[in-house]
């Protein structure tokens, strides 16, 4: 039983939106129904069979074979089953998923995950900005379920997160959760520029310095934090995250940002 | 081209046609006389019984402006909640609360509506405003400048300007902003509020001007009348939304000293403050007022249950309500210190006392207002309701089963405290003509609309014919605009565009040198940036500009 499978035809001359390939939005479709489902391709509808070739059976399984980035909102507002994207996403991958599972294997555009709610999603190549982000003019970003990039990310990644995780493996952009309401990141990699910018509560974890903080941040000295073990013993099936279990649990803790409260937290393991 | 309308039942009560059985003739955008026998009709519709009504004039509605906008950057999620896809023929657009211009625009042609009037134009925004308004696809638009916050008037009255000079001043904001009426909005409040006032009644006097509400509701209005122009001041009152204002609200009907006013979302001014709660209907008392005054217009401001959004330049009132605000995000601002700004997103909720009353209030003073000429048919859209309720809100003035239905669905003690059940009205579809066609056209000037008379322009809306008077509204069977076919069966088949109104009062030109000299001194724009010329309506801002006559002196 091979899961449906839409493979991209040709490249992209405008931007796709893939909103309506969602598990529970296909369930009890037949393969045929499929195919003449309108699709926004810049200002025109097309035919998702004029763009993909579809295959397999509709299952709670969705195949994204695709080298193209303007596939935008893949898996958007999803509530349940499983998509995977072999190959890359474009903007707003996930954006107000609720429940189920994204897996990438290549890069992802700007705003992946951003106001998501539950579920998981998982990339294995790099994120553009806004990573776990709110939609525009929206004042909360992801509101829960957990975010695995094993790339980097571009700028701002968790900008007005309010709950939920985000782990990265790499590198991380400029103004990292900046305007954070609440929530938890881990960078592995080197943050940039002002981490932590407008920051309310929240933590941020990071394995060395960013390159900047706001000067409204203050140093909190040296602690021994026991939360720590529990938090990373959750990531035991996530290396490298797990990983982190050797550092032990001794982190140099700042505070801020003071310009907005001053509750959230940035912890450096070393 | 000349085309005829057959065998419809016309609703004209400009022209006294109480349902009649008459025939139309359409020629060149116009309504015309009945043509020779020999002349060549060359498409006719025959009607059959259907319902034929002018098209139909929003005389309050805010579609255009600074706050317009602010609301909509807002509340994202208002357009991304009803989104309205493009078609063949329309482009896409937004919004419930506080819809696109397009989406506006739209939605008000397929509900037979062909004119709309922006009640809030800052002569400082104008040009935004009528941006705004330009864009709005389908409907005539006008608006009216706000005055009586603003320093320089202010300063004028308080220095005691001779009445001609404030009268100049009146006109040449009218020519400036390319407006149809002027609105005064809490007069002297806003800028009182500046003065770290909170409050401001009618009698109060200004921290800085020395002068009160009163003395500015009198001078604009009497400007207004001695000028001519036809829309008497429009005003929104002092004390907005407190209890116990219909005091406020009475003394501003009398300040008018008996030149015509018309006193706005009257329903949000007509509140008492008796009761375990502190709030109270007072409608019966200002609904004799209005039936005893006759120089005295109003429109309701009716409150729907549902999400919507607060646009006001009241900044005092918004200031102080938006604890309220739902979802929680607010703005106050200052425009060009000309005047204010306030947008509080709101939920009227029908189990909450208060707002079950506001709802039940706005319904009494429909009901218990005599002459349905001086009454119009408002929510004050968005701040009682979007306009998309007009339909729902004329079910509940036909149907008093109906009406009576929903009461018992209110908050029980706002129920209780309300005469609403006892009152018998239902309005009849001639009645619902005057409110929403002949009379707001006749108070506005325009003689060229809102009846079916040879002469006027042929923007008609044609009703099927339905028990539920809420589906009829909804879904016009054919909508014309200047004799075009726009809509059909509730669905836009013709874009069109629209034409700005506007009066032009003759003023005396001296005046602009006082408001030059001001401007140099104090503006943020020169006098002549601030301008909108016609040239710049036809091609800047891409609206015609169609200009209303001004009576005589009405004294």
């Amino acid at each position: 039983m091979s899961a449906l499978t839409l493979k991209l035809k040709h490249s992209l001359s405008q931007r796709l939106d893939m909103s309506p390939f969602t598990p529970a939005h296909l369930a009890g479709k037949k393969v045929g129904e499929i195919a003449s489902i309108p699709l926004w391709l810049g200002n025109r509808r097309v035919d998702a069979a004029e763009l993909f070739a579809i295959d397999g059976k509709v299952t709670d399984q969705i195949v994204i074979q695709s080298e193209s980035d303007r596939l935008d909102g893949i898996g958007a507002g999803m509530t349940s089953g499983k998509i995977m994207i072999e190959g890359k996403a474009g903007a707003y991958l996930g954006c107000g998923m609720r429940d189920g599972t994204i897996q990438v294997s290549g890069n992802v555009g700007v705003a992946a995950g951003c106001a998501m709610q539950g579920g998981h999603l998982e990339i294995a190549g790099n994120a553009g900005d806004f990573l776990g982000g709110a939609i525009t003019g929206e004042r909360q970003g992801m509101r829960g379920g957990i975010i695995i990039l094993k790339g980097d990310a571009g700028d701002r990644a968790g900008d007005l997160m309010r709950r939920g995780t985000i782990l990265i493996g790499g590198n991380c952009g400029d103004y990292c959760v900046s305007r954070m309401v609440a929530g938890t990141m881990v960078v592995l990699g080197q943050c940039g520029e002002q981490a932590g910018m407008a920051m309310r509560r929240g933590t941020l974890i990071l394995t060395r310095p960013p390159v900047s903080m706001p000067a409204t941040f203050n140093d909190n000295g040296r602690h021994h934090l026991n939360f720590l073990t529990l938090l990373i013993q959750s990531f035991k099936d996530q290396p490298p995250f797990s990983n982190l279990a050797e550092r032990g649990n001794q982190v140099h803790r700042w505070l801020g940002d003071l310009s907005c409260g001053g509750q959230g937290e940035i912890l450096i393991c070393y | 081209m000349l085309s005829k309308l057959t065998g419809g039942k016309l609703y004209d009560p400009a022209n006294g046609i109480n349902g009649d059985t008459r025939d139309i003739y359409i020629r060149d955008g116009k309504i015309v006389d009945p043509p020779a026998d020999s002349e060549i009709v060359h498409r006719t519709y025959s009607l059959d019984g259907k319902i034929v009504m002018a098209g139909a004039i929003d005389m309050h509605t805010h579609i255009g402006g600074g706050k317009v906008n602010i609301a909509r950057t807002m509340l994202p999620e208002d357009q991304r909640g009803s989104a309205r896809p493009k078609t063949d023929l329309t482009r896409s657009g937004g919004g419930h609360a506080i819809p696109s211009t397009l989406a506006a625009g739209y939605r008000y042609a397929e509900m037979g509506y062909t004119s709309c009037f922006e009640p809030a134009v800052l002569p400082a925004n104008a040009r935004q405003a009528h941006m705004e308004m330009a864009d709005t696809p389908m409907i005539d638009t006008g608006g009216y400048a706000m005055l009586g916050n603003d320093d320089l008037l202010l300063q004028l009255i308080s220095e005691g300007a001779e009445q001609q000079t404030l009268n100049d001043y009146v006109a040449w904001t009218l020519h400036a902003a390319q407006c149809i009426g002027i609105k005064v909005v809490n007069p002297g409040g806003i800028n009182a509020f500046k003065f770290n006032q909170r409050a401001l009644d009618v009698d109060d006097s200004h921290p800085h001007y020395r002068i009160t509400p009163r003395d500015i509701v009198r001078t604009l209005s009497r400007a207004l009348s001695e000028l001519g122009v036809p829309h008497p001041l429009h005003v929104h009152a002092s004390n907005l939304g407190v209890p116990g204002n219909y005091l406020s609200t009475l003394a501003t009907m009398e300040a008018a000293e008996g030149f015509p006013i018309h006193l706005t979302h009257i329903q949000f001014h007509s509140y008492g403050a008796e009761g375990d709660q502190k709030f109270s209907s007072c409608a019966a008392e200002i609904a004799e007022a209005v039936n005893n005054q006759s120089n005295i217009s109003i429109d309701v401001g009716q409150v729907m249950f549902g999400q919507t959004v607060t646009i006001s330049g009241d900044t005092m009132a918004q200031h102080a309500n938006h604890n309220h605000a739902h979802p929680n995000k607010w703005t106050c601002m200052d425009i060009e210190c000309d005047a204010g700004c306030g947008v509080v997103p709101f939920r009227y909720r029908d189990k909450n006392f208060v707002n079950a009353l506001q709802w039940a209030i706005g319904l009494e003073l429909f009901l218990m207002v005599d002459d349905p000429w001086r009454i119009f048919l408002t929510t004050d859209h968005p701040n009682g309701a979007p306009f998309t309720s007009y339909p729902h809100l004329i079910r509940l003035l036909m149907d008093r089963g109906f009406r009576n239905d929903l009461m018992g669905q209110i908050h029980p003690e706002a129920s209780a405290a309300t005469h609403l059940g006892s009152l018998e009205r239902e309005y009849s579809l001639y009645e619902i003509a005057i409110m929403t066609r002949a009379a707001p056209a006749r108070i506005l000037g325009l003689s060229d609309r809102g009846h079916l008379a040879p002469g006027a322009l042929a923007d008609i809306a044609v009703y099927h014919q339905h028990e539920n008077p809420e589906r009829m509204f909804e879904r016009p069977m054919l909508v014309f605009k200047q004799g075009e076919v726009v809509v059909e069966e509730g669905r836009i088949t013709q874009p069109v565009k629209g034409a700005t109104q506007v009066v032009r009062p003759e003023y005396d030109k001296r005046i602009e040198k006082l408001i030059e000299r001001r401007f140099e001194r104090y503006h943020s724009i020169g006098l002549h940036n601030f301008v909108i010329s016609d040239d710049e309506m036809a091609e800047g801002i891409g609206s015609q500009v169609n200009i209303h006559a001004c009576k005589g002196s009405r004294t």
